[in-house]
C-alpha cells in the first residue's frame, strides 16, 4: 500500500505512455503541454502548489513559473488577499483561470495531482508544514529559516529521510556563482589548510540577535475568511490579533522568529558548513561575546576537528549582505551578495570575476536544482540534513547568546553537555493540536 | 516604537521575565493577574522552573486560554513531577486540550504513560486517537 502511494503522478504518466495508454492524449493534453511553446509534456512536468506566499515567496514563485517544466496548480493561504494575488499571478502566466485556492492546508495536501509544494509562510510554520507535506507524499521547497528550534531541525531531517521525499531549503546562496567560486577556492586547497570560517549574522541594527516576548495591543479579529488568525498562529502560542503581524512585522518576536543569528546564519552558517565539509555535524563549542544592537557581537565556535567558525555581525569588507569569509593557512577569500570576491594577495591571479547578472541568478539556479532533483530523486544542494545541521548550529549559538556563557555541544545527541538550562531551550511545546 | 501590551500589576513581558521562579509561580496563582502576565510567567518557567512550579502550571492544563502556555512551561522541566501531572491531566482535559497533553507526554517519552495512552487509541475523538498513536510511536524503540 505504502509503495503504491509513493508512485508519483509523473511516473504513472510515463508508464501509461509506455503502455500505449495515452491514446486519449490529444483530447486531454493541451498543445503547449506536448512540447510546443517551450513547455514540457506532463510526464516530464513537476506540478507545484504554494503554501503561504508573501513577498519573498512571490519572488521564488516567479522563478518556478519561469521553468518550462513546472506547472503551478494551487495556492493555500490563511489570508484571502494573498490567495487572490497568487492566483492572479499564476492565471496571468498561463492565460486561464485554473489556479485553485484553499485556506486549509489539509485540503491542498490531499490532492494527488501535486508533486511538490513551495512553503513560504512565516518561520513558525516551516518545519511542521514541511513534515505534513512530506507525509502527504510531496516534495518540498521551503523558505528559510527552516525551523524554530533544535528539536524541529532534527525532526525535519529525520522525516525527509524516513519518507524519502526531496527537500530543498531556501538557502539559495549554495547555488550562487560567487559563493560557489569561494567554496571552490577553499575546497581545492588554494587557501591551504582551512582554519577559520566567518559567517555574517544579522546586522545588529537590522536583525538584532535578541527576540522580544512582548505582545502588540489587541485589535478586532477580522472575519476568518479574510484572515484565519488561529491558523496563522498555528503551532505558536496564542496572542491577541494585531494586523502588524499579518502584514509581515512578525520578525523579532520570540514566538515567531529565531532572531538575527538565525535570520542570516541560516544562509551564511549554512555556506560555512558546506565549505568546511561539516554538513553532517555542528560545532562542539559556542562562546558568545558582545550584546548586539548598536554594539558588535560574535559567537566563537569550534568543530570537533579543530576548524573554527565565527558568527559575527560586523567587520566584513562591505561587499553586500550575507558575507562569508574563509581563512586558511595560505590565503583567504571573502564574498557577499554583490557578487564581488575579495582574496588575499597571493590569490589575485585566480579567475574571480562573476558577472553581476550571474550573481543574481542564485534563486533561479536553486529552483532549477530542486526541480531537477524532484525528477532524478537525487539530493539537492540545500537538502534536509544539511539545512538541519546548519540550523542546529544557529539555534545553539542563539541559546549561548541568550545565556551569555560558553556552551559545549554534542552533535551526536543534539544536547548541550552539563547545562540543563541550555538543554531546556532546545524545543518548545506546540499549541494544540499541532505536533511534529 | 509600537505600543506594547502590559499587565497593570506586573508590567511588560521584559519585566515579568526577569522575576525569580517563586514570583512567577505567585503570578500563576493570582486570580487578578491577566492572561498576558500568566502566559509570560509560564514561558519563563520553561527555563527556570523546577518541581515547585509544577502544581501551579498543571492547574492551568484545563484552562482553554492558558493550557498551551502551561505545557510550554512544563515540557522542558527535568523532573518526574511533570510526568505525573501530565498523566493526571489525561483524565481531566477534553478535546484539543487533551490532544495537547498527549502531545506533551509523547514529547517527554514518559514510559509510565504507555498503558494510559493506549486506551486513547480508539477514542471516539479521532484527533485524540491520532495524538495517542503519534505519542506511542515516539516512545517505541526504532526498528
Amino acid at each position: 500500500m505504502m509503495k503504491k502511494e509513493l508512485v508519483s503522478r509523473r511516473r504513472l504518466l510515463k508508464t501509461a505512455v509506455r503502455a500505449g495508454g495515452l491514446a486519449l492524449a490529444p483530447q486531454i493534453i493541451p498543445a503547449s503541454a506536448l512540447g510546443r511553446a517551450a513547455a514540457a509534456p506532463p510526464s516530464d512536468r513537476v506540478t507545484l502548489a504554494g503554501l503561504g506566499i508573501g513577498g519573498r515567496g512571490t519572488r521564488v514563485l516567479q522563478s518556478f513559473l519561469s521553468e518550462p517544466d513546472v506547472r503551478f496548480l494551487a495556492i493555500c493561504d490563511v489570508r484571502n488577499e494573498r490567495r487572490e494575488a497568487i492566483k492572479s499571478m499564476a492565471d496571468q502566466k498561463y492565460g486561464n483561470r485554473d489556479c485553485a485556492m484553499y485556506s486549509d492546508q489539509f485540503e491542498l495536501l490531499a490532492r494527488k495531482d501535486i508533486d511538490a509544494v513551495l512553503i513560504a509562510t512565516g518561520d513558525r510554520w516551516h518545519a511542521p508544514l514541511s513534515i505534513l507535506t512530506a507525509k502527504s507524499g510531496k516534495d518540498v521547497y521551503c523558505e528559510k529559516p527552516c525551523s524554530m528550534t533544535i528539536a524541529e531541525s532534527r525532526a525535519l531531517a529525520d522525516a525527509f529521510q524516513r519518507l524519502a521525499r526531496i527537500y530543498q531549503a531556501g538557502t539559495q546562496r549554495r547555488n550562487g556563482p560567487n559563493f560557489a567560486r569561494a567554496r571552490e577556492l577553499a575546497r581545492t586547497g588554494k587557501l591551504g589548510k582551512l582554519q577559520t570560517l566567518h559567517a555574517e549574522a544579522g546586522p545588529g541594527d537590522r536583525w538584532p540577535p535578541a527576540t522580544s516576548h512582548e505582545w502588540l495591543p489587541a485589535e478586532p479579529e477580522p472575519p476568518k475568511q479574510v484572515v484565519d488568525w488561529d491558523r496563522w498562529l498555528g503551532p505558536s502560542p496564542w496572542r491577541p490579533y494585531n494586523s502588524q503581524y499579518v502584514q509581515g512585522r512578525w520578525r523579532g518576536y520570540f514566538d515567531f522568529h529565531g532572531g538575527g543569528i538565525l535570520e542570516w546564519g541560516s544562509h551564511t552558517v549554512d555556506l560555512c558548513q558546506w565549505v568546511g565539509d561539516v554538513d553532517e555535524t555542528a560545532p562542539v563549542e559556542f562562546e558568545p561575546q558582545g550584546m548586539g544592537g548598536d554594539t558588535p557581537y560574535s559567537i566563537y565556535c569550534r568543530y570537533a576537528n579543530g576548524l573554527r567558525l565565527v558568527m559575527r555581525d560586523k567587520g566584513f569588507l562591505g561587499l553586500g549582505s550575507c558575507h562569508i569569509r574563509f581563512e586558511g593557512d595560505a590565503g583567504w577569500v571573502e564574498t557577499a551578495d554583490s557578487g564581488k570576491i575579495e582574496v588575499s594577495e597571493n590569490l589575485r591571479a585566480e579567475p574571480l570575476d562573476i558577472a553581476p547578472d550571474d550573481a543574481r541568478q542564485a534563486t533561479s539556479n536553486h529552483v532549477r536544482d530542486f526541480v531537477d532533483c524532484v525528477k532524478s530523486r537525487k539530493q539537492p544542494r540545500s537538502n534536509a540534513l544539511a539545512a538541519c545541521q546548519a540550523h542546529i548550529a544557529c539555534h545553539a549559538a542563539y541559546i549561548a547568546f541568550q545565556l551569555g556563557r560558553k556552551l559545549t555541544f554534542d552533535p551526536a545527541t543534539d544536547a548541550f553537555v552539563g547545562d540543563s538550562e541550555a538543554n531546556r531551550m532546545r524545543s518548545r511545546a506546540m499549541r494544540e493540536p499541532w505536533r511534529l | 516604537m509600537m505600543p506594547q501590551h502590559v499587565d497593570e500589576k506586573y508590567g511588560s513581558a521584559a519585566q515579568i521575565m526577569t522575576l525569580p521562579p517563586a514570583k512567577l509561580i505567585a503570578i500563576l496563582k493570582d486570580p487578578s493577574a491577566s492572561v498576558y502576565a500568566k502566559a509570560k510567567a509560564c514561558q519563563r518557567l520553561a527555563v527556570t522552573g523546577d518541581r515547585t512550579a509544577v502544581p501551579a502550571l498543571a492547574a492551568l492544563l484545563s484552562d482553554r486560554q492558558l493550557s498551551h502556555y502551561a505545557r510550554f512551561g512544563l515540557e522542558p522541566i527535568p523532573d518526574p513531577a511533570v510526568d505525573e501531572a501530565l498523566r493526571a491531566a489525561l483524565g481531566k482535559a477534553k478535546g484539543e486540550l487533551l490532544v495537547g497533553v498527549i502531545n506533551s507526554i509523547g514529547h517527554r517519552k514518559d514510559a509510565k504513560a504507555l498503558h494510559a495512552l493506549a486506551r486513547f487509541l480508539h477514542d471516539a475523538d479521532s484527533e485524540v486517537a491520532k495524538a495517542a498513536d503519534a505519542a506511542l510511536a515516539r516512545m517505541r524503540p526504532p526498528l
